[in-house]
């Protein structure tokens, strides 16, 4: 595959342990993939980069992952870009709000495998 | 003053009766003296009494003369006695009057008395304290007006309450103070309503939760904090851990692997642990919240055996259903029943030995419904059975186990669950034969 047509995936995550190994699977994987550690440079990163899907933190200092999905969501050089939450709290009030805001998908950190996520992540892709 | 007159008027009618009643029994006496002594006089008859017929005749008319005055005393005094009597009681009153006006307005409970429009008429000082205003900017203002926007509807919904007369009972709302500080408070507003009186008036009290709003506010947002904190590290272990096995990163020793998937199974417990240890710390702190929905029991049940399934397998345990009617449609939490669920079955296949059998009864009738999870395990010992739902337990028999790891919360977690849902809890148990836990929801 070429660089071209790979799928481009951002992670914004302040914890750079776990961006570390969400970019070796994912890269593994195929896709080329992009960093960023609060909701801010991500905002950024995304509109710039244009990228498939956003995997994306919830709390995060600077801004946090429900004020970037909402800015995101807004904007039209966001709109289209597919958004999956990257969450340690199953709460049912959170995942309503995800859906809400407009995002396409969510992840429990602790509940999935990597290869589960590989799996949501292409699901979301087809 | 009124009662010094009353009582001089009634004093001088006592005392003129007093000398009234000294008069007649004057008169009599010198009457029936006339008589005794010279009775030709008045009569044509000789009367010749003995000192003892004197006496009585004399001790009659004094009594006579008594009661008779008694009499006019009464007759004459029934004004003023009355006028007395209205007093003494005025005054008993007036003095209640004054306790409850000082309850009212000195109480440290803001309260308000509306009219029928639901305006303010009256209100006292704590009220004045709560708005942060005075009587004047109050008085005449619709008392569910003052609510910020985002509960104004649930305004609207109590002040047509009020209009129909349905007594408002405790609700939790905002208000807004004259400051602009939005206050939490439980309101209740009461018919109030005389035989003499008979507009329609209420009689609000106010009561100020801010303070506890904010404190479980920040107790949630502790345990959502902790709860972040502590399962972002395990989250980051469990996929390092997942990537070395997958075997992206080249193959792994047989040795590796083994070490590997240890790691991967601690996390996993650990991962558990904190799950437990949270739920134990929401409960604990009163930030659970139940949210009840149509609850099927046996699919739980069955969700949780599905996971336990190796353990089970590993033991050969039978698993007997006694599902009756399935409780399938019951008004619960389906998440917390879940924990419950899960926290009993596990209990129950972790300390039934090798062929042992663990019976689950779902019980849905008229009167109760219930589950009930027995097994044929190593029982709890009967000295310890008391402490079994406080934290922290780990009963002497477990301790040796191999599987007998746990954290002491679960079933301290299942009691403050089912409690905290208005069920029960029970068991029977009996060393070396087994426990039985009764749940009533």
């Amino acid at each position: 595959m070429s660089d071209e047509n790979k799928k481009k995936i951002l992670i914004v995550d302040d914890d750079e342990n776990l961006r570390m190994v969400l970019r070796d699977k994912l890269s593994i994987e195929g896709f080329e993939v992009l960093e960023a550690e609060n909701g801010k440079e991500g905002l950024k990163k995304a509109f710039e980069i244009q990228p498939d899907i956003v995997l994306l933190d919830i709390m995060m200092p600077v801004m946090d992952g429900w004020e970037m999905l909402g800015k995101l969501k807004k904007d039209e050089r966001g709109k289209k870009i597919k958004v999956m939450m990257l969450t340690v709290i199953e709460d049912t009030g959170s995942i309503a709000r995800l859906m809400q805001d407009g995002g396409s998908g969510y992840v429990i950190k602790t509940e999935q495998s990597m290869d589960s996520i590989v799996d949501k992540v292409k699901g979301m892709l087809k | 003053m009124r009662k010094n007159i009353v009582l001089a008027e009634h004093l001088t009618i006592s005392l003129v009766v007093l000398f009234i009643m000294l008069g007649i029994v004057f008169l009599s006496f010198s009457l029936v003296q006339n008589i005794l002594t010279n009775p030709h006089k008045y009569f044509d008859i000789e009367l010749s009494l003995t000192e003892t017929q004197f006496l009585i005749v004399y001790v009659s008319l004094v009594v006579i003369s008594v009661l008779v005055s008694y009499i006019i005393y009464l007759l004459l005094t029934l004004r003023t006695r009355m006028e007395l009597a209205v007093l003494s009681a005025t005054k008993s009153l007036n003095f209640s009057l004054e306790q409850f006006k000082k309850l009212y307005e000195g109480a440290p409970v803001p309260y308000l008395i509306l009219n029928k429009k639901g305006e303010i008429n009256e209100s006292n000082k704590a009220a004045l304290r709560f708005f942060g205003v005075v009587e004047e900017e109050i008085k005449g203002q619709n008392f569910f007006a003052y609510q910020p926007k985002e509960d104004l509807d649930k305004a609207e919904k109590l002040f047509q309450y009020y209009k129909s007369d349905i007594p408002i009972n405790n609700e939790e709302i905002r208000m807004i103070t004259k400051s602009g500080s939005v206050r939490w408070a439980l309101i209740s507003v009461f018919e109030m309503r005389s035989h003499k009186d008979p507009t329609h008036r209420g009689l609000a009290t106010i009561f100020d939760i801010t303070e506890q709003k904010k404190l479980d506010q920040a107790k949630t947002e502790f345990v959502s904090l902790a709860s972040h904190q502590l399962r972002t590290p395990v989250a980051t272990v469990k996929w390092y851990m997942d990537m070395l096995l997958s075997g992206n990163l080249g193959e792994l020793s047989a040795k590796q692997e083994d070490y590997i998937k240890r790691v991967h199974g601690v996390n996993e417990e650990m991962v558990g642990l904190i799950d437990t240890l949270l739920n134990v710390s929401r409960i604990k702190i009163g930030s659970i919240e139940i949210d009840s929905k149509q609850t099927n029991v046996s699919k739980l049940v069955e969700s949780v055996l599905t996971e336990l399934s190796p353990q089970i397998e590993e033991k050969g345990i039978i698993i007997d259903k006694q599902y009756g009617n399935n409780l399938e449609n019951i008004k619960s939490d389906p998440k917390l029943l879940r924990i419950v669920i899960q926290n009993l079955l596990s209990n129950a296949v972790k300390y039934t030995p090798k062929g042992g059998s663990v019976t689950i009864i779902l019980k849905d009738s008229f009167i109760e419904k219930a589950i009930v999870v027995s097994d044929t395990g190593i029982g709890i010992p009967e000295k310890e059975q008391e402490k079994v739902f406080t934290k922290m337990f780990r009963a002497d028999n477990v301790r040796g186990l191999s599987e007998g790891q746990g954290t002491g919360l679960g079933l301290y977690l299942v009691k403050s669950i089912i409690e905290a849902m208005g069920g029960s809890i029970q068991f029977v148990s009996k060393e070396n034969k087994g426990s039985t836990f009764i749940i009533k929801l």
